[in-house]
């Protein structure tokens, strides 16, 4: 395939996973790995030792970016956050920046927040905060708050951001899409920091984490809260204490958060990430339930009389951003507003439902094991087939290849549950970390639903989607051409053109996904959530 | 979602593993029905035979049936297009061409044919309609037998190149045991491990076969050191795997081999029809 202008224009703004560096962009200078002695001059790592900063520097560069260059925008993932050391920085929630020349690095990626085929034209348009709001809302057993709020601003606001401030890192942590759009209002110098090194240097350092915590309080957490079925009804002054009192923990993957019949401290509530909740039988533990974001822990041990210790064990699946209510705090808001007590007794319901279910259904806890494990809570549409009625004629394959010019974007191979096969077809992730770090924006969510999809006019195959999908739901294709003489960066001209490809739900084709209508068994499903799986598996709880 | 697969799932009707569409089923039923009906009223009133209006007339829904049976090979050609539902076409295909063989027969008055030509294109009609329900039996119960029990899911034309695999890491283990794993390995598995291999147990019983085939490692194991044993228990990983790879290769490969005394028979069926018709319209 002859690359396009577009395709041309990408790779010449590609650099490595830092930036599209280069003609077109809005970069002027970067410099990777600095050396601790360089890093020391930047206030923001001033307090680490030089073993500290020769691990970390591999995550750090320092880049001067063009007056009017858009750093990121709104809708996009990124796994960066940024330390102004000079110049000026603009946030807004501006779709389209006005005055910016350049190409956003981080391509704008439009979310929205629906069931894949489904057609919601009103959700076009919004931003990603009010995107999320409506999700929420339409979503009656989310009674908590959101994580993708970067800043507290109105509809058309702007605020201008200088030397010493820190930005991106509260999307970087969570994973999520950022709410803002970024541009520099002057030539700028910024310190780029991977968000696996902000963890490490977070948990280092403790004034660094009151200061990012600080940061969150002040630019996100009221408009979390007030956003909030739980405490929408509560007054400002009451929401704005709590933004003070409420405590901001994170979790490395695998941390136990509270421990089973030990004294429960707080409500906790999570912000991103998931949360394994499991029980002793006999000499071991049981998986009985997890918390996805939004989910709240501590509710049944706070609400129910006489209740002091935790009801399971609660750890993190991977990293967890959780926010902590103290039992008094907690008390003093029901005593204030007796309503939020009614709006928490239908999650404390619904999980003790669960709970006692996995405890007495041995293949209910195994079956949240394994949707944990295999990241089947994170997917909006996973590709199961029945074993039982399949005839592995392959004619989904053949379907899908048909439909991808020869290509098919999934095996008919991957994990069981049951008599289900998981198929290695990406599963439209919730939290698509695959959308993370690709150079160019060839990967990111279409137009419709949770789709996630590559544009293979402008990837340059460098595997970084791929790595990064931790269900091998991207594969390299070779596609048997070379790339032309005049690639830009140089170090592939020649060489192999390779191009990630991934199921895309076929939706551009209004008749729906190819793999399911070419089942001539009609033993190929798309699932929406763990929920519809398991009616698939057996009676709903 | 499908409710019937669901159900299905569930275990409350075990039927409908056998009847994936019970709407189709209806129809076919009441079509049948009004078939024999209609017959039964025909042949009270004038004798029925292939030459007369009344042979014509179902001969030609059956010519019919036939050709939009055949329509759905073409349909599985063509996957990229949106023409419907894959099971919708499949559903048509069993049940119309059963409802075929059902007019072939009214055609020829529920006689026996007459003539040479006549006798191969009722005798084909009966074959590829009988094949047709075989093949529909076989689509419903090989999937019960692969799904009871077999760790592996595999695509039928991997398998060669995954039992190759599979022998490569077992000759890389057995190079570092001793003589006594060695000689076994020789012995026993190598053989084994050369290419698929069918054994016909796996229809009876798919686990039970594969136990009794590993039955062989206990003998040895009691002879090893506590090392060697671990080698050996890789060993007998991967030789589960082949065996597994074993059953799904036999069991896989009727769903296969069926095509081939269902299709060349079709067509060849088809040909005949359009030569019949050909002959009927013009002499």
């Amino acid at each position: 395939m002859e690359p396009g202008k577009t395709q041309i224009r990408r790779i010449e703004q590609y650099k490595d996973r830092w930036s599209s560096f280069g003609r077109g962009t809005g970069i002027l200078d970067i410099s990777e790995k600095p050396t601790p002695d360089v890093l020391r001059q930047y206030p923001i790592f001033k307090e680490f030792d030089d073993k500290f900063l020769e691990k970390i520097s591999p995550d750090v560069s320092i880049a001067r970016w063009k007056k009017n260059a858009v750093l990121f925008e709104e809708g996009s993932y990124i796994d960066i956050a940024f330390f102004i050391v000079s110049g000026e920085v603009e946030i807004s929630l501006q779709k389209d920046v006005s005055g910016a020349q350049q190409v956003p690095i981080f391509n704008r990626s439009r979310t929205v927040f629906v069931n894949p085929g489904t057609s919601v034209p009103e959700e076009r348009g919004k931003t990603v905060f009010q995107a999320q709001v409506s999700k929420q809302n339409r979503s009656a057993s989310s009674i908590t708050f959101l994580s993708s709020i970067d800043f507290n601003l109105p509809s058309e606001g702007l605020i201008k951001l200088g030397p010493g401030e820190i930005f991106g890192e509260i999307g970087a942590l969570s994973g999520w899409p950022q709410s803002v759009t970024a541009r520099a209002s002057v030539d700028c110098d910024l310190v780029q920091i991977r968000v696996a090194s902000l963890r490490q240097m977070r948990k280092t350092s403790p004034s660094l984490k009151n200061r990012l915590d600080a940061l969150y309080r002040e630019r996100a957490l009221f408009s979390q809260l007030k956003t909030t079925p739980l405490f929408s009804g509560l007054s400002d002054e009451v929401v704005q204490s709590l933004v003070q009192k409420i405590e901001l923990v994170s979790y490395d993957p695998d941390e136990v958060i509270a421990r089973e019949s030990e004294p429960c401290d707080g409500l906790y509530l999570v912000r991103s990430g998931f949360v394994k909740l499991s029980q002793r039988v006999g000499e071991g533990n049981i998986v009985v339930s997890y918390l996805p974001k939004g989910g709240i822990l501590g509710d049944a041990e706070l609400l129910l009389e006489g209740m002091t210790g935790w009801i399971c064990t609660a750890s993190s699946k991977e990293y967890c951003e959780l926010a902590k209510l103290s039992r008094n705090d907690f008390g003093d808001v029901l005593t204030k507003y007796p309503g939020v007590e009614s709006l928490l007794w239908n999650s404390v319901v619904n999980r003790l439902k669960e709970s006692g279910y996995s405890k007495r259904v041995v293949r209910q806890s195994e079956f949240i094991d394994t949707a944990l494990n295999k990241g089947l809570v994170e997917g909006n549409s996973i590709l199961v087939i029945d074993l039982n009625v399949c005839t592995r004629c392959d004619d989904c394959v053949r379907g899908c290849a048909d439909t991808h010019g020869g290509i098919p974007r999934f095996v008919r191979e991957g994990d069981k549950l049951g008599n289900f096969l998981i198929t290695r077809a990406c599963y439209h992730c919730e939290d698509p970390v695959c959308l993370v770090g690709c150079p160019t924006g060839a990967i990111r969510r279409a137009d419709v639903g949770d789709v996630v999809e590559i544009d293979d006019k402008i990837c340059i195959g460098c595997h970084t989607c791929a790595n990064n999908c931790p269900y091998d739901a991207i594969t390299m294709l070779d596609t048997g051409e070379k790339w032309p003489d005049d690639t830009i960066p140089e170090r592939y001209r020649g060489k192999e053109r390779e191009l990630a490809t991934k199921c895309d739900l076929c939706y551009k084709d209004p008749a729906g996904p190819a793999c399911v209508r070419s089942c001539p068994h009609g033993c190929a499903f798309r699932v929406g959530d763990i929920k519809e799986f398991r009616e698939l598996l057996w009676k709903p709880v | 979602m499908e409710t019937g697969v669901r159900d299905i799932v569930v275990g409350r009707i075990d039927l409908k593993r056998w009847v994936q569409e019970p709407r189709w089923l209806l129809a076919f039923s009441v079509a049948m029905v009004l078939c024999l009906l209609t017959y039964a009223i025909n042949a009270s009133i004038s004798e029925i035979n292939p030459g007369n209006s009344w042979g014509i007339t179902y001969g030609t829904f059956a010519s019919i049936l036939m050709v939009g049976d055949v329509l759905y090979a073409v349909r599985r050609r063509m996957l990229k297009y949106d023409l419907g539902n894959s099971k919708t076409w499949v559903q048509f295909h069993v049940y119309g061409g059963t409802l075929f063989a059902v007019l072939v027969l009214m055609h020829s008055g529920f006689r026996w044919p007459v003539g040479l030509m006549n006798w191969v294109l009722w005798s084909l009609s009966l074959w590829v309609t009988l094949s047709g329900l075989f093949g529909v039996f076989l689509q419903r119960w090989i999937p019960t037998i692969l799904s009871s029990g077999l760790s592996v899911e595999v695509v039928y034309e991997r398998i060669p190149e995954l039992v190759d695999q599979v022998r490569i890491c077992a000759e890389k283990v057995v190079e570092e045991c001793t003589d006594t794993v060695k000689d076994f390995y020789k012995m026993n598995l190598a053989g084994a491990l050369v290419a698929p291999q069918s054994k016909a147990i796996y229809f009876v019983d798919v686990t039970g076969g594969i136990r009794t085939m590993l039955r062989t490692f206990e003998y040895i194991r009691p002879l090893l050191t506590l090392e060697e044993k671990g080698k050996l228990e890789r060993l007998e990983g991967m030789y589960k795997t082949k065996l597994e790879l074993d059953a799904h290769f036999t069991i896989q490969r009727p769903l296969r081999w069926w095509l081939y005394t269902h299709v060349p028979v079709s067509l060849m069926l088809v040909l005949l029809v359009a030569l019949h018709l050909y002959v009927v319209s013009v002499y």
